[in-house]
């Protein structure tokens, strides 16, 4: 198998006329575009919200942990959700999302518990780790709190922002998440067009996505 | 693809498409150039002739340094805790494949869509070692259960109706399918969805590969991506080594590129960057992950100057949706996973000129590819230096094409380099076409010639133009 190795490299450096070892070139300063210059909070807020609706995402602006409550009420009768997976950062652990949607007699699943199980749950419930406004994108990271399948396998995934996340553009996004073990950007619910180009939402991902603004909570 | 080709006859596979192939085709490659030149109005055409030339120069880059940045790559994912393996041709990366399904007693496997794996033809060697393998994009997954390849690398089964699909759907999954595309996608989701959680490894492909970090980049927009490489307890991704970019600050420029240019979408419903397994028992995903890294020909591309940036390809399709040959003919013609301009220009050096000696000539010349291509390939100065290796041979390759055609071409270069053969010669054939020629155009001519006409007429030669000039001329005087 280093066989290999050495044959690839070898005939890659004698076609590229490079001294093994020797450093590359610099990066020409064509290839670089600046990163796109952000409007103001608000109207990126309203930008993120309108673009995360064009594809087909459903967004709510919530003022308090009351409005958050009844939200979560209404969404369970809504998808008739039994069982839910949440991560358990702190912003979710203080919002009390698990122990609302316990009240509300939604059995929680540990997003670590056997992967059956989890993708029994028809609700996913995460945090927003950056957001793109301009592509209506939510950006999520994993950790042993942000288990990937909370986003992955449930039917709905509703995913709670905070306006703080917001990023101009990707260039901000990945100075935060190049030494990350693992990053997925989400823009929108699970699609496809590859029967007779009908768009059809829901293919092996989240049917619905639900983004909630956790405006001054 | 189940198998790799033998010899590629793009004439006569052209006689074999489903005459509703190119309506179908010209529907879906209509809907996404439309939605392509509506976002790119939106950029505005200034700042996105900026992003091509940052993409074309970020990927010579990458490809001009390619050995120091996958050696840095090698490193990253080796210290992220990934196992990264090289494969030389498509036999060794199969070999590799088997050996790490074999270790974890693999009996399913599930599989992202992934040129690479078509290029290695992987699923057959799985299926003849014993493990089935489910193709799990939707399109994908109609073409496997159809027993066919990909019709195009965006949208796979883009030519079947969903009358087809139904049917197919009841004949080999047994289940009551109504001609819906959204029932036939949620039959598809419940199907797939017990053998994602039954697989015991998931493979995928890379759509880039970044140096600094050692980071797999998928871009998918049905989820099945994600569940590949998440699911499963084994993840192996197949890599080309051509799909190395040195760093993040790259992938600013051609994500911005490559969903806009495939599908007319600001990003793919999903983005993955994996750099490694996760980095602590407590996570979920794959616990143990592997990289191949693929050469299969891609070094000897390197070795011709004139075709190198064939590797620049970013393998979003709108050279494909542009080009008249392949809108007319569709992906089957082409004989291979990668169709249209950049399949040609790629598989005809992957495959070399004994096989796909044929694919060169499968293109108009017309340039529009050029002119689409997100990260700026030369494609048609790359074809006509192929179609010169078929009838020449250069430096890599012997001439391949048949005596008759390489004895035509230097009758005919001699004839139109010297002033004196050219008047002789085109005095000749005025006088040859004489028998065929009615009312300025000959519908008939004798053999290999009729090869044209079989299909248009070809019109008639003209008077000798510096005849018609003196006879002007003179005329002119007179008057």
């Amino acid at each position: 198998m280093s066989r290999a190795r050495e044959d690839i490299l070898g005939k890659l450096e004698a076609a590229g006329g490079r001294r093994p070892g020797a450093p590359p070139a610099p990066i020409p300063p064509t290839a670089r575009i600046a990163p796109r210059q952000p409007a103001g909070p608000e109207t990126e807020l309203t930008q993120l919200l309108t673009e995360i609706g064009r594809l087909n995402g459903v967004t709510r602006r919530l003022a308090n942990r009351e409005a958050l409550a009844a939200s979560l009420a209404e969404l369970v009768r809504a998808e008739g959700v039994k069982r839910a997976t949440c991560w358990t950062t702190p912003d979710l652990e203080a919002w009390g999302v698990a122990a609302t949607l316990q009240r509300l007699g939604v059995e929680i699943v540990p997003g670590h518990a056997d992967k059956q199980r989890v993708a029994s749950c028809e609700l996913g419930v995460t945090g927003v780790d950056a957001a793109l406004p301009e592509t209506g994108t939510l950006v999520l990271m994993s950790s042993p709190e942000r288990p990937r399948v909370a986003s992955l396998l449930p039917r709905v995934h509703l995913a709670l922002l905070r306006p703080v996340v917001l990023r101009p553009d990707l260039h901000q996004v990945f100075a935060e998440t190049r030494e990350a073990g693992y990053t997925v950007l989400i823009s929108g619910p699970s699609r496809t067009a590859d029967i007779e180009l009908t768009l059809t939402l829901g293919v092996h991902g989240p049917k619905s996505l639900y983004v909630w603004v956790m405006d001054a909570v | 693809m189940n198998q790799l080709p033998t010899a590629i006859n793009f004439r006569s596979n052209t006689r074999q498409v489903p005459p509703q192939m190119s309506a179908a085709v010209q529907k879906a490659t209509a809907k996404f150039l439309g939605n392509r030149a509506a976002l790119v109005d939106a950029l505005g055409n200034d700042y996105w002739q900026v992003l091509r030339q940052a993409g074309h120069d970020i990927r010579l880059h990458a490809i001009t340094h390619i050995a120091h940045y996958l050696e840095q790559a090698e490193q990253a994912v080796t210290r992220a805790g990934g196992q990264v393996h090289w494969a030389r041709d498509a036999e060794e990366a199969r070999r590799i494949l088997l050996d790490i399904a074999a270790r974890h007693r693999v009996k399913l496997a599930v599989k992202g869509k992934s040129m690479a794996t078509e290029e290695i033809g992987l699923n057959h060697a799985l299926q003849a070692a014993g493990i089935r393998v489910l193709e799990t994009d939707l399109g994908e997954y109609i073409v496997q259960l159809k027993g066919v390849g990909p019709a195009h690398i965006v949208v796979p089964a883009f030519h079947l109706s969903k009358e087809e699909i139904a049917a197919l759907f009841r004949d080999k999954l047994g289940v009551e399918a109504p001609a819906e595309a959204e029932k036939l996608t949620q039959i598809a989701r419940m199907k797939l969805r017990e053998e994602f959680l039954a697989a015991e490894m998931g493979i995928s492909g890379g759509n880039f590969l970044v140096a600094e970090t050692g980071t797999i980049v998928t871009v998918t927009n049905e989820g099945n991506g994600r569940m590949c490489t998440t699911v499963p307890p084994v993840h192996v991704a197949v890599v080309g080594i051509d799909k190395v970019v040195p760093d993040w600050e790259s992938l600013t420029v051609l994500l911005k590129l490559l969903a806009r240019s495939a599908t007319g979408q600001k990003l793919s419903c999903y983005t993955q960057f994996i750099s490694g397994p996760p980095r602590s028992a407590a996570e979920t995903g794959p616990a143990e992950m592997h990289l191949i890294l693929l050469d299969n020909g891609r070094t000897r591309i390197l070795q011709t100057p004139e075709c190198r940036e064939t590797l620049l390809c970013i393998r979003c399709g709108a050279c494909l949706n542009i080009c008249p040959v392949y809108n007319h003919v569709g992906g089957y013609a082409y004989g291979y996973p990668i169709s249209g301009p950049t399949g040609v220009i790629f598989a005809s050096q992957i495959l070399g000129p004994k096989i796909a000696g044929a694919l060169p000539f499968a293109s108009t010349l017309c340039g529009a590819c050029n002119d689409i291509c997100p990260v700026k390939i030369p494609i048609t100065r790359i074809l006509l230096h192929l179609r010169r290796r078929v009838v020449e041979g250069d430096e890599t390759e012997p001439a391949t094409a048949p005596a008759s055609l390489r004895l035509g071409a230097r009758v005919g270069a001699l004839a139109l380099g010297s002033t004196g053969l050219y008047r002789l010669g085109s005095r000749l054939l005025r006088r040859m076409q004489a028998p065929f020629v009615s009312v300025g155009w000959m519908e008939r001519v004798p053999a290999p010639l009729n090869r044209w006409t079989m299909s248009r007429p070809f019109p008639a030669f003209a008077a000798d133009f510096r005849q018609w000039w003196r006879g002007r001329h003179l005329k002119a005087r007179h008057e």
